[in-house]
């Protein structure tokens, strides 16, 4: 096998599990209802049987990271995650100081789960909360109230998970500036070690989209979403969060290391339906079908595979760019001139001056950054670097 | 021989069924067998066929049987059906004795039909007149041919009823033709002279001409003269087209066929001109020859500035093929470099502007339409001025003339006072209105051409329902009241933007301006301010909100791919955009200042 110039030893690993009770109402990622608890036997079992057939290939990178998404991840039992973690030991070498995260949903998590999950080693919690205000839950069709979050926050103590985050979506319809600002404090009163802020956006294929074309609800104006956001960075930047990526903020040192690996534009493989890999300068995607899965792994055979991209040195430099823009530290012009051997300020002059002038883009100590105004224009900076 | 040639051109409106009757004609003569017969057979340019005109002509020979049992030649010369090329259909006229007039059954006579019978009727043209489309359910074929025997003197017992979709009426028509249309005169042993009324460029043979034999013959070998320009060729190949070029030896007076002779560019034969003999040379060339002058002026730019010499190549390249596109390297701030082109009008502005992205793959901005400008300056020198940009201060100027226009409208007389209302706001004067038939009226004014070449045909059209025709031709220059309007964004002047506005207009038309770019021009990540000036002053402003959000909230390792894919396709819809200054323009912008009717 080759290994590009580009390949690293040291991956991510994802694992997607592809089940939720009900699909709320802003969710268009690939998920399926769980109709039985047999069907996640058997989806373990499957995903059992792609970590061995992956491993084949893959098995001289080391994982640094393992993070367990969804849909739903938090449905699976003790014994089933033990199970699909202690297949990733065996036949991959996993860092010893390896982040292991799930992502849980406050409704369906008891403080068994959380005893049984952090036996099977996971090391960090993603909990779904979204908002701490009923209307809000509502109005993204959340399986879970208030008062399930606070009830699963006491349990992540109790049990001594300290290293969790809370997700939260701005932006909500209906939603005020100043329910905003009530649930970035009560976030900060749960004393995570990280917070993601969302803006809630649509595909148009999603239920609240279509509630909003039919005129049954009205969105949030860009001003209002531009304040929360701001209004967000503000906050957690003042009660000692680090802001470290467009959406997200940790305490100083507790960045989720795997998302890292994303931006970084680093390598990952993902397991399961959907789940996409970057691995030697292609980017690849297992087709997104629950039969064809479980048909392919029946057979030990290798899973349908989408390659969405398979990338030039050039397109190369470019991901990294727009990914590493997302950071707020910015991308490093020395680590990408020797990297890819281009200086960045040469290659994109153009780009980079009517950037700054706008007022999206600055240089801090040789590393070029969005400036806050640039976080929420983002994608006007990235189009440009896109050939 | 040469009483059995019959010449004749097909004259009609757009739409009223020219070609698909050109089209039978190759078909009942046998020129084409079915196979071959594709719709619109002559008009080839696939622009042509897409929007249904036609725009070069091409000359095709007919064979045909008639009834009194002998055969005879025809020869085809279709006439493009367009306001910008009445030059080029006067030329055609001119090599036929005869002419087919075609009438709608539905609709009547047009104004553009007008203008071309009376230029036949000048050239002492037999007219046949026929009347088309006689299946369709609002045809009124006789209330036509009336208006035909009214308008233009045409016996309406002689007027041929066809449908050319059905095929009914063919073989009448192919009958009066040779009955009615005279043979060529011309004696093939005088001195000769033959007429250019087309040329194109081929790759390989060079510059072809279509030409008329009026006198004298015309064999491959023989040495000869253009007589506008004195240059010397030696025929390489002498031909008819039938409807494909076919070689013969030798074209005699009275027949018409093609001609190469190692000709670099279409340039060096001008229609119009007259072929003569080196060793034997007519006295006098055919009459009617003129220089043909652009109407019409803008710039075009290549949205990416490196497409500049691509695009000089290829307007080398299309000059090649039409010798009445002009054009020079300019400059503009905004734009960068490109080029000042001039049109026959704007149909032949459209027409080149789409060859030019669709053959040569270039990606254009066009600025506005203008039209040439006499201004008197103070120190008493007279200048031309054709772009905007080159408009001289207002303390240097002592008068400003613009062409005029003599602009006849046909239209039912419920129209009549939409049709004045029309003229009346685009600083027409009226001339005067006549009955053509009890509910049909002409109406005549006189014009500023710079109000007419944008889109007061369209206007018209549409505020007629479609019924209003229309005909103009350039009566010369008159004085104005003329000043220029500047467009600023972001306190800059765009020089692209400039537009030449009457002086009581001013405030209007800068108000609707900034207005419609407003509207046109997306929010950027800053504010945007669109002011209109006159000299110093400003007369008008707007201001588009700075863009506040256009972000992707989420972005982990599954959405990678799909987002830059989102990204790129957003982009690909920025191309169409031009930067100036910090701004990003849509390409249509340039068009739009001088667009009059309000969206709203």
């Amino acid at each position: 096998m080759v290994i590009s110039k580009y390949s690293e030893s040291k991956i991510g690993l994802y694992i997607h599990v592809p089940f939720c009770i009900r699909k709320c109402s802003y969710c268009d990622f690939f998920s399926v209802p769980l109709s039985s608890r047999e069907l996640l036997e058997h989806y373990t079992q499957a995903v059992l049987a792609e970590i061995e057939l992956r491993a084949l290939n893959y098995s001289q990178k080391q994982i640094e990271t393992i993070y367990i998404g969804g849909g739903t991840p938090s449905l699976l039992s003790c014994r089933q995650l033990e199970a699909i973690l202690q297949t990733v030991y065996d036949e991959f070498s996993v860092a010893r100081e390896a982040e292991i995260s799930i992502e849980a949903n406050p409704a369906i998590l008891n403080v068994d789960d959380i005893r049984g999950f952090k036996n099977a080693g996971i090391n960090r919690l993603s909990l779904g909360v979204q908002s701490f205000f009923d209307e809000d839950l509502k109005t993204l069709r959340r399986l879970h109230d208030s008062s399930d979050v606070m009830k699963t926050i006491e349990d992540l103590r109790s049990q001594g998970l300290d290293n969790f985050n809370i997700d939260l979506i701005y932006g909500i319809p209906g939603q005020s500036i100043d329910r905003w600002k009530k649930n970035l404090e009560i976030a900060v009163d749960c004393a995570p070690r990280h917070i993601s802020i969302y803006l809630l956006q649509l595909s148009p294929n999603t239920p609240m989209a279509r509630e909003i074309a039919n005129g049954l609800i009205a969105p949030l104006d860009e001003e209002d979403e531009w304040l929360m956001y701001s209004q967000g960075i503000d906050y957690l930047q003042e009660h000692g969060f680090k802001h470290y990526e467009i959406s997200n903020f940790c305490r100083p040192g507790f960045e989720c290391r795997h998302n890292l690996i994303y931006w970084q534009a680093r390598e990952y493989l993902g397991i399961g339906p959907g789940a996409a890999s970057f691995l030697d300068a292609c980017r690849f995607m297992n087709k997104p079908e629950m039969e064809e899965y479980f048909c392919s792994m029946e057979a030990g055979a290798a899973c349908q595979v989408e390659e969405l991209e398979h990338m030039s040195q050039r397109e190369l430099l470019v991901d990294a760019i727009i990914l590493g823009l997302r950071l707020c530290e910015g991308i490093d012009l020395e680590a990408f001139r020797t990297k890819f051997n281009v200086d960045i300020n040469n290659e994109y002059s153009d780009i980079i001056s009517s950037c700054h002038s706008s007022g999206v883009l600055e240089f801090e100590n040789g590393r070029l950054r969005l400036t806050r105004k640039g976080y929420f224009l983002s994608n006007e900076v990235f189009r440009r670097f896109i050939d | 021989m040469r009483e059995r040639i019959r010449n004749f051109s097909i004259i009609a409106h757009i739409d009223h069924g020219k070609s698909t009757l050109a089209d039978r004609l190759l078909q009942f003569t046998g020129a084409l067998s079915d196979r071959e017969m594709r719709e619109q057979f002559l008009d080839k340019m696939e622009l042509e066929r897409e929007k249904g005109i036609t725009i070069k002509l091409q000359p095709v020979r007919l064979n045909y049987r008639a009834r009194d049992g002998r055969s005879y030649i025809l020869n085809l010369i279709d006439t493009p059906g367009h306001v910008d090329f009445s030059y080029e259909v006067s030329r055609s006229l001119a090599a036929c004795e005869g002419a087919l007039l075609i009438v709608d059954a539905s609709q009547g006579i047009e104004a553009q039909t007008l203008a071309n019978v009376y230029m036949a009727m000048d050239l002492n043209l037999e007219i046949v007149g026929v009347v088309n489309k006689i299946d369709l359910p609002g045809a009124e074929p006789e209330v036509v041919k009336q208006e035909m025997e009214d308008v233009l003197g045409i016996n309406k017992d002689e007027i041929i009823s066809i449908s050319a979709k059905l095929g009914i009426g063919i073989e009448d028509v192919l009958e009066a033709i040779v009955t009615r249309i005279p043979p060529p005169q011309g004696n093939e042993n005088d001195p000769l002279q033959a007429l250019i009324f087309d040329s194109y460029f081929d790759s390989y043979k060079g510059a072809i001409s279509y030409i008329k034999v009026k006198s004298g013959k015309i064999s491959k070998g023989k040495l000869i003269r253009m007589m506008s320009s004195s240059l010397e060729f030696e025929v390489s190949e002498v031909g008819v087209l039938s409807p494909y070029m076919t070689e013969v030896d030798m074209l005699k007076a009275g027949e018409v066929g093609y001609l190469a002779a190692g000709i670099k560019k279409v340039n060096d034969t001008k229609v119009g001109d007259t072929i003569t003999e080196v060793g034997n040379p007519a006295e006098k060339p055919l009459p009617g020859y003129q220089e043909v002058k652009p109407m019409v002026f803008c710039g075009l730019y290549p949205l990416d500035n490196k497409d500049f010499e691509k695009l000089q190549d290829a307007l080398n390249k299309l000059k090649l093929n039409d010798a009445s596109l002009l054009y020079e390297p300019e400059t503009s701030k905004a734009l960068g470099f490109g080029f000042r082109c001039g049109f026959l009008g704007l149909l032949h502005m459209e027409v080149i502007r789409e060859r030019l992205e669709r053959e040569y793959d270039l990606n254009l901005l066009a600025t506005a339409p203008s039209v040439v400008y006499k201004i008197l300056l103070t120190d008493s020198r007279e200048i031309l001025v054709q772009n905007p940009t080159n408009w001289p201060e207002t303390q240097k100027i002592e008068r400003v003339m613009e062409p005029h226009v003599k602009a006849v409208v046909m239209v039912p007389d419920e129209y009549v006072g939409t049709v004045m209302e029309l003229c009346q706001e685009k600083r027409g004067k009226y001339v005067g209105m006549e009955y053509l038939s009890p509910r049909r009226v002409m109406i005549t004014y006189k014009l500023p051409l710079a109000e007419i070449i944008f889109d007061f045909f369209d206007a018209l059209k549409s505020r007629t329902r479609g019924y209003a025709s229309l005909d103009y031709e350039l009566i010369g220059y008159e004085d104005s009241d003329l000043v220029k309007l500047d467009i600023m964004l972001n306190g800059e002047i765009v020089d692209a933007l400039s537009c030449i506005v009457h002086k009581d207009k001013a405030y209007h038309r800068a108000r609707v301006i900034v207005n419609r770019l407003r509207k046109i021009i997306p929010r950027q990540m800053y504010e945007v301010v669109i002011q209109a000036a006159m000299g110093s002053r400003v007369i008008a402003r707007e201001s588009i909100k700075a863009m506040r959000k256009d972000v992707l909230a989420k972005c982990y390792g599954g959405d990678v791919s799909r987002k830059k894919k989102l990204l790129k396709k957003q982009k690909e819809g920025k191309k169409r955009m031009k930067q100036i200054g910090q701004v990003e323009v849509p390409r249509d912008a340039f068009i739009t200042v001088l667009s009059i009717e309000e969206e709203e």
